[in-house]
């Protein structure tokens, strides 16, 4: 009887022991580290790097669709613009900037913005390494919606994997969010910009 | 005890045996990755489908293009750098589309998707017996046209498909940071 009970005692410590070890090793490797933290709020006037990209915000307007930059818009529909400064800082020609900004407005949330070189209204190009274009994402805002007084957006960014899972090829995965942005809309395109 | 120790060893050299065959073979993204076809400037260089032979390169800081049918003049923030090349196919007709500019550190540049409605730039429908020319417009930093390789192959995922690599050779830099042939404006609504 007694021994039969030690035994258990020992099963009981043996399980408890190997339960707390599981459970410090868990928490020595970030288990508990997954949190949800606010995100940092990003400053825009200064530069902002994501894996791929740098980022030099200039300037946010809300503009007719008449003449924007060549972009398709409904007639007479009214179109949230951001231009920025984006610098592939990759090795490769990329156009891997379609999530690297999102717009935190639940109005224009179902359409994807238009993307244009602002050069000469090149719609959605592929960017250069090293080489800075000012580029325009374009939000249409559906109709009757007045444009808001500031503009919310998450910036993204992805990870390099030199092998992926699937075909082993190199490839950038798994987006994740930097912080948050707010800049302030004008109206029309000849607002000034925030940062020469 | 000696039996279990004998395990132990083996099993530790199964592990160091698959680790270094890990790290010492081709993985397998080099393995089907695009078969070379080397050259130089004025070489014709032979791949599976197509063969081409890189005539001569051109630089300039703006190019004057027709788009929807007007004359459009596109700047850029580097330059732009113009390869003439003629195309001909081998056994049978086909498509060249991708070109790539690899610069001495290694960047690789996209030829230009700003001229698509051009006439001359890639893809171009290429048969046996018909040479073709062709013009691989790329835009890029001054400082990554020296000693450039052009890769040109028919498709995006070329695997396990021939990749013509042309090397350019060195190109002086003036005092501007420019290559000294550099043209203010080329015309690409000239024929070739």
């Amino acid at each position: 009887m007694l021994e039969n009970a030690g035994s258990r005692l020992k099963a009981w410590l043996a399980a408890g022991i190997g339960t707390v070890a599981a459970i410090a090793v868990a928490g020595v490797m970030g288990a508990f580290g997954a949190r949800q933290e606010p995100l940092p709020v990003l400053v825009p006037a200064g530069r902002i790097e994501t894996a791929q990209w740098l980022l030099r915000p200039l300037k946010a307007y809300s503009a007719e669709g008449e003449n924007l930059y060549g972009v398709p818009l409904k007639p007479g529909a009214k179109a949230l613009v951001l231009e920025l400064e984006m610098t592939n800082r990759t090795a490769k020609s990329t156009k891997d900037y379609f999530d690297v900004l999102q717009a935190n407005l639940a109005m224009v949330n179902p359409t994807k913005p238009f993307i244009v070189l602002t050069r000469d209204s090149t719609l959605s190009p592929e960017l250069h390494p090293g080489m800075p274009e000012r580029m325009a994402y374009i939000w249409q805002l559906p109709d009757g919606t007045a444009p808001p007084a500031s503009l919310e957006l998450t910036v993204i960014r992805k990870t390099y994997k030199q092998r992926d899972n699937l075909y082993g090829l190199p490839g950038w995965f798994n987006p994740a969010p930097v912080g948050t942005l707010t800049l302030p809309v004008g109206s029309g395109p000849g607002s000034a910009d925030i940062q020469p | 005890m000696m039996r279990k120790l004998a395990n132990i060893v083996l099993l530790l050299v199964a592990v160091s045996l698959c680790y270094g065959l890990q790290l010492s073979k081709p993985h397998h993204g080099d393995l089907i990755g695009p078969i070379p076809a080397r050259g130089k400037l004025g070489d014709t260089v032979v791949g599976r489908g197509f063969e081409i032979r890189a005539e001569k390169v051109e630089f300039a800081r703006k190019l004057k293009a027709d788009r929807f049918g007007d004359s459009k003049v596109l700047t850029t923030g580097g330059i732009w750098a113009v390869v003439t090349v003629e195309f001909a196919a081998r056994a049978q007709s086909t498509t060249v589309a991708v070109a790539s500019w690899r610069g001495p550190t290694g960047l690789t540049y996209d030829q230009t998707e700003r001229l698509s409605f051009t006439d001359g730039l890639l893809p171009v429908a290429i048969d046996p017996g018909l040479p073709k020319k062709a013009r691989l417009i790329f835009e890029l930093r001054p400082d990554e046209a020296s000693d450039a390789v052009v890769l040109v192959s028919e498709k995006l995922m070329s695997a396990l498909d021939s990749q013509a690599e042309i090397w350019l050779g060195p190109v002086a830099i003036g005092p501007d940071g420019l290559p000294p042939g550099t043209v203010d404006t080329l015309d690409m609504t000239q024929p070739i």
